[in-house]
């Protein structure tokens, strides 16, 4: 029988401010974080520190001070991995990466249970300062950052032209970012939980138009741990757990823009990738139950819906206006609340997301819990979503 | 054909890097010059400038004109600027996909009395910076 890989237990720090200033006289210590979230998460698990032959840890940020942290923290838990011991990166999508590099360690029959880890500390550097450091993540270095284009400038774009070409309006997308906050409102680590209201999200400043403050992440600070097992691990555990049943990839081999003029909101290696999950886990879009996205920014969350098959294009904006992508409609998304809401540090971000995707299949999503919840969709990204990792998940309990 | 050049009183705020290889764009560039590598192998344009051509791999590229006009694909005003952009902001940016059928992505300036609107034809001009130019597009 092929092997499967399954999530057996989750751990997290609330999203929020976490990183220390260097001027404060008191630093806050990654390795402190990440000792603690790993027992944790190997508690929830029912696992033991033996059975851990692998860890995967996403890069952490150029701020943290400890280098080489994948194996200083190794030392920290005296673990003695046989599998694999490795940090990865892959921009927006390395927490995607880090996830599926994990769960390969026990495919490939290397470990049956892996640790797939990571903090991201930035939210004490000042915005304009790191935006130095991202801007040169999207696009050309020399050709288009030159000219001042940020990550978020391209999603904007997107924006811009799905409102052109389908007649969506700024007012969908604040509906996204008011649902979002709404499920935040009911999520333990979610960083904004205040609810907001339609008005209060259209009167925020401009960030890059047409999106205004609540419609783009704020700068956050994160730490998870997942503890991956084999099926018969998991099976052997007597604990729900949530199992891995498609997965599917794919870059579309340009950066931000196509060279070649294409549909830029079509999300061309989402739909494929998402097609390739559904047809490994032998279902269709209509069978998912919930969704947790990567989406940065509100009109994201909307393309990328119409892109994994959940509506048709043009259809994504006045169905989440309609709340059919909040906890109780038809397909709820970003039950977590969501990149804008939930929380983005960017490089552990996807971690979140799977902890909430098992939170949901588990049934212990509390208050926002989606009834019944058997099968659920992640998605991780990198660029202007030319490169889509998807994973289908399902609950046995 | 030689675009149109708008002087700008400042040194540009994150210069690009010029290499051997695309010292033609730049150079080229800042004399009004419009141009970009094409491969001679497939006939394929590409921007930026190349040494390989990214859809066939042959290395056989050379120097051609680009056309200057095309139609403004989407846009963006950027509010929240990075440091060294700070004292621009806002300023925007914008994807063009020109007349010959590649889409390129440059800062957009204003012409007067022409609020910016996806599918509405634009030029390309280049902007004179004291230390050097940037390419840009302008709706006609």
């Amino acid at each position: 029988m092929t092997r499967r890989v399954a999530i057996v237990g989750t751990s997290a720090i609330p999203v929020g401010r976490h990183q220390t200033r260097a001027d404060e006289p008191l630093q806050v210590l990654e390795q402190e974080i990440m000792t603690r979230l790993v027992v944790q998460a190997v508690q929830d698990a029912g696992v033991e520190k033996k059975d851990i032959g692998s860890l995967v840890l996403t890069l952490p940020r150029p701020y943290t001070m400890q280098k080489y942290f994948s194996t200083f923290l190794v030392s920290h838990l005296r673990l003695n991995c046989t599998g694999s011991v490795l940090e990865v990166m892959g921009n927006g999508m390395t927490a995607a990466v880090c996830f599926d590099r994990a769960c390969d360690e026990i495919l490939l029959g290397r470990t049956d249970v892996a640790l797939a880890l990571g903090i991201n500390m930035e939210a004490a550097t000042p915005a304009a300062e790191h935006a130095m450091s991202s801007m040169r993540t999207t696009g050309d270095v020399d050709f288009h950052a030159s000219s001042g284009f940020i990550p978020i400038s391209w999603y904007a774009m997107d924006a811009m032209r799905y409102m052109h070409e389908y007649g969506a309006t700024r007012e969908h997308f604040a509906a996204v970012a008011v649902k979002n906050r709404w499920h935040a409102s009911m999520n333990p680590l979610a960083q904004f939980r205040k609810p907001i209201t339609l008005e209060e999200t259209l009167a925020q400043r401009q960030i890059v138009e047409p999106l205004g403050l609540y419609d783009v992440p704020g700068r956050s600070d994160g730490a998870a741990c997942l503890v991956l097992a084999s099926e018969e691990v998991a099976k052997s555990l007597g604990r729900p757990y949530a199992i891995v049943r498609g997965r599917g990839f794919c870059h579309d081999g340009s950066h931000q823009i196509n060279e070649v003029p294409n549909d830029m909101t079509e999300l061309i290696a989402a739909k494929e990738a998402s097609a390739t999950a559904y047809k490994q886990a032998g279902v269709t879009a209509n069978d998912i139950d919930v969704a947790e996205f990567y989406a940065p920014c509100t009109p994201v969350e909307v393309l990328v819906s119409e892109a994994v098959g959940f509506f048709g294009r043009g259809e994504g904006a006045p169905a989440a206006a309609e709340g059919q992508t909040k906890v109780g409609g038809r397909i709820p998304i970003s039950t977590s609340g969501g990149l804008t809401s939930r929380g983005h540090p960017a490089y552990v971000t996807s971690l979140y997301n799977y902890c909430e995707i098992a939170d949901q299949l588990r049934g212990r999503a509390g208050e926002r819990q989606v009834k019944d919840a058997r099968l659920g969709l992640t998605t991780g990204e990198l660029g202007n979503y030319n490169a889509a990792l998807v994973h289908v998940l399902e609950a046995q309990r | 054909m030689t675009l149109e050049s708008i002087n700008v009183a400042r040194p540009r705020a994150y210069p690009p890097r010029m290499s051997a290889f695309t010292q033609p764009f730049w150079e080229g560039l800042k004399a009004g010059q419009w141009q970009s590598t094409c491969c001679e192998a497939c006939g394929k344009h590409t921007f930026p400038p190349k040494p390989v051509c990214p859809h066939c791999w042959s290395d056989r590229m050379a120097w051609k004109d680009l056309s200057s006009r095309g139609t403004l694909y989407s846009w963006t005003r950027i509010h929240s600027a990075p440091k060294v952009f700070v004292d621009e902001a806002p300023y925007a940016v914008c994807v063009v996909d020109l007349d010959m059928g590649l889409r390129i992505a440059t800062r957009l300036v204003a012409r007067e009395g022409k609020a910016f609107q996806c599918g509405m034809p634009v030029e390309l001009v280049v902007l004179q910076f004291e230390d050097g130019p940037l390419l840009a597009s302008r709706p006609l």
